[in-house]
C-alpha cells in the first residue's frame, strides 16, 4: 500500500470520526461549564498566592496576569490531552472487534492515529473555543489578556497544533499498550494521569521548583499544554520558541516510533477474543 | 487450489480459578492454565468460485478457521495458502483481495449515514471513483438498499444493516468471501433476499465463498459442499446429500420452513 493511499484513507477516517465528534454538541457545552467553573476557581487561587502570600512567593518570573492569562489557555486546550483511551477503540479491543478491522489493508496504527485524533478534536475543538471566548470576557482581574506580540500569537498557534499531534501521538503510545488486553485498565489510566500532571495543565510549569526547570522544559508532556500557553504569554521568548517546538516535535516521532512498534509487536500474539 | 490449508494447528490458553474454598483467594495469584486445541489439524483445498459451508457444533474451531484464513490469526504451526500467498505474514495485501463479513460485528460507523461509511471504505480500498459508483449502484440494485444508504447506521433494522454490512464488503470485488454467520438473528424474508443475493454473486463474479453456520437452511439453499467441524478436527468433506446418506439415512427434508414463513408475512404484508 502506498503512502499516498494511506494518506488518502486516513485523511477519509478522520473526516467520519470528525463528524461522529461533532454529534456531541450536549457534551461539549456542559464541559464548557466545567472548565470555566475550574477556571475561576483557578483564579482566584492564584490572586490570594501572589497577593497576600507572607513570604516571598517564587514566581519563576510569571506575573499575576501571565498567569491570569496561562490558566484559560491551559482549560482551553485541556481537551486535546486524552484522559482515557479513545471509547471506540477501548470497545473494540474488549469485545474482539479489533479482527475487523485487522480485515482492512491498512497500517492499523496509522488507522486508529487519524481515528482516536479525529474524534478527539471533533468533540473538543468547540468546548475550548468556547472556553477561551469565556476567559477573555471575565472580569479584567482574571481576564485573559491578548497574546504578548504578533510573533508570540503566531508561535503559539504553530506549538498548538504541535499540541495537538503531541497529544494524539502519545494517546496512541499508550492504546498501543493497552492492546496487551489481559492487563486491564490501571496502567493506563496512571500513564494519563502523569501526563496530565507534567503537562502544566493543574500548575503551570513555571511554579514548581526551581531546581526542577531543566527537566520539565525538557520532558514531552510540557508540549502539551504549558510550551503553547507560555508562548502566548511570552514567559517563553520569541527566539526560543524553536527549541521549544523542536521539543515537541521530538517527542512526537519518539511516541510514533515506539507506539507503532509496540503495537506491532502485541498483534503477532493478540488473540482476538469471542465468535 | 485458491485456498489451501495443510495441517493447521492453534491452541488457546484458558485461565482457570482454582476450586475449593480457598479457591477465589488463591485464584488472586495463581492461576491453573488449560490449553484448548482449538484447530487440531486441520486440512483442505477450495478452488475458485466453489461455495462451501462450514459448519460445526458451538466451539468447534469455525471462527478459528475464517480468522487464520482472514490473515488475523497466527496459528501455532501448519501452512496455508491463499491466491499464493500465506494470509499473515502479508496481511495488508492478502486483506485487499478478500472481504470478510462477521454476523456479530458490525463495519459500519454507527453515528452516520450507511453512504458515509461506504465512501469510507472507497478511500481504504483505494476504489477509482469511477469504479465505486458503478459497483455501488451494481449492489445496491442486487440487494435493494438504495433508499437506506442515508439512513445512520444505527436506526437500521438488523436485517438491513446485514444488507448493508454485505454490501460494504463486496465493494472492492473481493474474489473470496468468507461469511461468520451472515444469518443470524435475520427474519425469514431477510435470510431469503441474502441467500438469493450470495448466490447471484457467486454465479455472476465467481467469487469464492466460505460460509460458517448453524442454520442448516443456508447451507441447503447455497451450498454443494460441506465441511463439518468438531474439536478442531475436520469430521466429514463432501456434499450435503452425502452427509445425510451417511449419518442420517431416516430422515426426509421436505419442508422448507423459511419459505412458508416468508410466503406468510408477504400474504399478510408484514414486509
Amino acid at each position: 500500500m502506498t503512502f499516498r493511499q494511506t494518506m488518502r484513507a486516513c485523511r477519509s477516517l478522520f473526516r467520519i470520526r470528525f463528524a461522529e465528534g461533532l454529534q456531541y454538541r450536549a457534551a461539549a457545552v456542559s464541559g464548557v461549564f466545567i472548565s470555566v467553573f475550574w477556571g475561576i476557581i483557578e483564579c482566584v487561587i492564584y490572586t490570594v498566592f501572589y497577593k497576600y502570600s507572607q513570604n516571598p512567593w517564587n514566581d519563576g518570573g510569571m506575573s499575576l496576569t501571565q498567569t491570569m492569562s496561562y490558566i484559560w489557555l491551559a482549560q482551553g486546550m485541556w481537551g486535546l490531552q486524552a484522559m482515557s483511551i479513545d471509547g471506540d477503540i477501548l470497545e473494540k479491543i474488549k469485545s474482539g472487534d479489533i479482527g475487523v478491522e485487522l480485515c482492512r489493508p491498512m497500517d492499523l496504527y496509522f488507522h486508529w492515529l487519524a481515528k482516536s485524533s479525529a474524534g478527539k478534536l471533533g468533540a473538543v475543538w468547540l468546548r475550548g473555543l468556547l472556553t477561551i471566548a469565556a476567559g477573555a470576557l471575565m472580569p479584567a482581574a482574571f481576564r485573559l489578556k491578548p497574546p504578548d506580540s504578533a510573533a508570540a500569537f503566531g508561535l503559539f498557534l504553530a506549538a498548538l497544533a504541535l499540541a495537538f499531534a503531541l497529544c494524539s501521538c502519545y494517546a496512541m503510545f499508550v492504546t498501543a499498550i493497552r492492546v496487551n488486553i489481559t492487563w486491564g485498565e490501571g496502567p493506563t489510566y496512571m500513564l494519563m494521569l502523569a501526563s496530565g500532571v507534567l503537562s502544566g495543565g493543574y500548575l503551570p510549569l513555571r511554579l514548581w521548583p526551581d531546581f526542577l526547570q531543566g527537566f520539565l522544559r525538557l520532558q514531552p508532556f510540557g508540549g502539551f499544554v504549558d510550551i503553547p500557553a507560555q508562548l502566548y504569554i511570552g514567559t517563553l521568548a520569541p527566539r526560543d520558541a524553536l527549541a521549544a517546538l523542536g521539543v515537541q516535535f521530538f517527542w512526537c516521532v519518539l511516541f510514533l516510533a515506539a507506539g507503532r512498534a509496540i503495537l506491532r509487536r502485541r498483534l503477532g500474539s493478540v488473540i482476538i477474543q469471542g465468535g | 487450489m485458491q485456498i489451501e490449508l495443510d495441517d493447521i494447528r492453534k491452541g488457546f490458553k484458558v485461565y482457570e480459578r482454582p476450586q475449593g474454598r480457598w479457591g477465589i483467594l488463591k485464584g488472586a495469584f495463581t492461576r491453573n492454565v488449560r490449553l484448548v486445541q482449538a484447530l487440531d489439524g486441520i486440512s483442505f483445498g477450495i478452488g475458485e468460485g466453489e461455495l462451501v459451508g462450514y459448519i460445526g457444533p458451538n466451539g468447534a474451531g469455525k471462527s478459528t478457521t475464517v480468522k487464520v484464513m482472514s490473515g488475523i490469526l497466527v496459528p501455532d504451526s501448519g501452512e496455508c495458502s491463499i491466491f499464493g500467498r500465506t494470509p499473515w505474514k502479508e496481511r495488508v495485501r492478502h486483506v485487499s483481495q478478500i472481504g470478510v463479513v462477521f454476523g456479530q460485528r458490525s463495519q459500519l460507523w454507527w453515528d452516520v449515514p450507511v453512504r458515509d461509511s461506504f465512501e469510507v471504505l472507497k478511500d481504504i480500498y483505494g476504489i477509482p471513483a469511477a469504479d465505486y459508483k458503478q459497483r455501488l449502484a451494481e449492489l445496491c440494485c442486487m440487494i435493494g438498499v438504495e433508499h437506506l444508504l442515508l439512513t445512520p447506521v444505527r436506526q437500521l433494522s438488523l436485517g438491513q444493516r446485514m444488507r448493508c454490512e454485505l454490501v460494504a464488503a463486496l465493494l472492492h470485488r473481493p474474489k473470496i468471501l468468507f461469511l461468520d454467520e451472515p444469518t443470524i438473528g435475520l427474519d425469514a424474508v431477510s435470510k431469503l433476499a441474502l441467500r438469493a443475493f450470495l448466490k447471484q454473486e457467486n454465479r455472476k463474479n465467481g467469487v469464492t465463498m466460505v460460509l460458517t453456520t448453524h442454520d442448516m437452511d443456508d447451507i441447503e439453499a447455497l451450498c454443494e459442499r460441506v465441511m463439518v467441524i468438531g474439536r478442531g478436527k475436520l469430521l466429514y468433506d463432501g456434499s450435503l446429500s452425502g452427509l445425510q446418506q451417511q449419518y442420517a439415512p431416516e430422515v426426509i427434508m421436505k419442508v422448507n420452513t423459511d419459505e412458508m414463513i416468508a410466503s406468510m408475512y408477504s400474504r399478510l404484508s408484514l414486509v
